[in-house]
């Protein structure tokens, strides 16, 4: 899987980088950072990175293919 | 709209002051006759479980919220030109206005101040050991902070929270708790004219932003007040609702209340699940605006769905013993603040005010117990305790 972040919906609410703090992070200015880069997510990131997309408040990060 | 033949009935309603008072046994029920129930008494589907609420406020497209996301016709055209009552590109630019201000981001610069203010109520709570838990650390803290914020003007201020928690009132059906507080929630909308045509609102607020983008034809002047109002009537009950819910069910689980003071890093989860289980909001609504289904069964084009978050948040196919407070499970998905485009822009401050208020109180008690019996109030939409007898046990 990847995940596809849109950008303009983010608000930075920083629950993805509770839930898999490996693939995201909070920068100082607040703003996203997405460590996967729209990259295939490692195995044993699967499980937290679907609970990142899930725990989105305002469903900006999607699981694509 | 008539009664369809396809889906399971729910005849009772949901919206009595009994059931308001004690709803979850309403929702277990609604949950186990389907993923979609039609409400008689409201005439309208209801969608109680996780899954299909997520659903449908995902497909904004299908559920539309601009005309309306309450159950009663009146409230839905009162609150035409809000954020909360739009779609698609009307409602980014509207948000896009006023949320910046709210993201965390933005909260930043507030948060110094706003743990300045928790502190301060904690230290002087502790030193009471007796304390009103609703009044005096509930309340206080959104209103040191959000009618600032907003830009409220001094003056009027007294009126909010009964205005706030009448515009909430009529967002339920339009049973006799709706039209007894008709009147009050016609008053906040008269004072946010008011203060449009007077300029009154405070230099540099959130209202201040509202004003000058009218200035510069961005919005018509006369969207002003359901702006104003979009953002302030539901910044303080909610907020109000899930503090005083928090130290409410602190003082029913000591055990709970022990691993935050043990482990402070658990207090944002600790607020999503105080969130999760007396979810502040209990429901919206949304009109379905073209060909919808849900879980398989199909819903009529221009009926209406009661989309339960408070039902959601329990439902037991979504959560492990879904009607446990467990601060260590997985709430970051709990639908409280709702979800998608329409999630609330105010999640950002609720949060920071309740982690704050929690992180304060944290070192200083030991124990948080109830001297009184809680009384929970009665609104059509809001779910919050009225009065909190506490005494907090010092550290």
């Amino acid at each position: 899987m990847k995940i596809h972040v849109d950008h303009n919906r983010c608000e930075g609410h920083g629950l993805c980088a509770e839930q898999a703090p490996a693939i995201f992070a909070l920068d100082d200015e607040g703003e996203l950072i997405d460590r996967s880069q729209g990259a295939d997510i490692a195995a044993d990131q699967v499980a937290a990175a679907r609970a990142a997309i899930g725990s989105c408040p305002v469903a900006a990060l999607r699981e694509i293919s | 709209m008539k009664r369809p033949t396809d889906v399971p009935v729910y005849r009772e309603d949901i919206y009595t002051r009994e059931a308001i008072l004690d709803p979850y046994p309403h929702y277990a029920r609604l949950r186990a006759l389907g993923p979609v129930v039609w409400l008689d008494a409201h005439r309208c589907y209801a969608v109680p479980r996780y899954d299909e609420c997520k659903s449908v406020l995902l497909d904004d497209q299908t559920f539309i919220s601009g005309e309306g996301v309450g159950l009663g016709c009146v409230a839905n055209r009162m609150s035409r030109g809000t954020t909360l009552n739009s779609d698609g590109d009307e409602h980014a630019r509207r948000r896009q206005l006023l949320a910046h201000r709210l993201t965390p981001r933005a909260l930043r610069a507030m948060r110094a101040d706003i743990e300045a203010a928790a502190d301060s109520l904690a230290a002087h709570a502790i030193e009471h050991r007796r304390v009103e838990g609703v009044g005096d650390l509930a309340t206080a803290l959104p209103m040191t902070i959000v009618p600032d914020l907003v830009g409220w003007p001094e003056e009027g201020r007294e009126n909010l929270l009964s205005w706030a928690g009448a515009t909430f009132d009529l967002l339920g059906p339009t049973n006799r708790q709706a039209v007894s507080q008709a009147a009050n929630a016609v008053g906040m909308l008269r004072f946010a004219r008011r203060v449009v045509r007077e300029r009154s609102q405070l230099e540099g607020s959130m209202g201040d932003d509202v004003m000058r983008a009218a200035d510069a034809g961005e919005i018509p002047i006369s969207g002003c007040p359901a702006l104003l109002i979009d953002y302030l009537a539901p910044s303080l009950d909610t907020t109000i609702s899930a503090i005083a819910s928090a130290l409410l069910l602190f003082a029913q689980h000591p055990e709970q209340w022990d691993l935050v003071r043990a482990d402070p890093s658990l207090i944002p989860n600790a607020v999503n699940e105080v969130v999760r289980f007396e979810s502040p909001l209990r429901a919206f609504s949304r009109k379905v605006a073209g060909r919808a289904s849900v879980a398989g069964t199909s819903l009529r084009e221009g009926s209406r769905v009661v989309v339960l978050y408070s039902s959601a948040n329990r439902d037991e196919l979504a959560w492990e013993r879904a009607d446990r407070f467990d601060i260590t499970r997985d709430a970051g998905r709990q639908l409280g603040f709702g979800h998608g485009v329409h999630g609330c822009a105010g999640q950002g401050l609720a949060r920071l005010e309740t982690q704050s208020l929690l992180a304060a109180l944290a070192p200083r008690v030991k124990r948080i117990e109830l001297v009184g019996d809680p009384v929970w109030g009665v609104n059509n939409i809001i779910r919050r305790l009225e009065r909190l007898p506490l005494e907090l046990v010092p550290a």
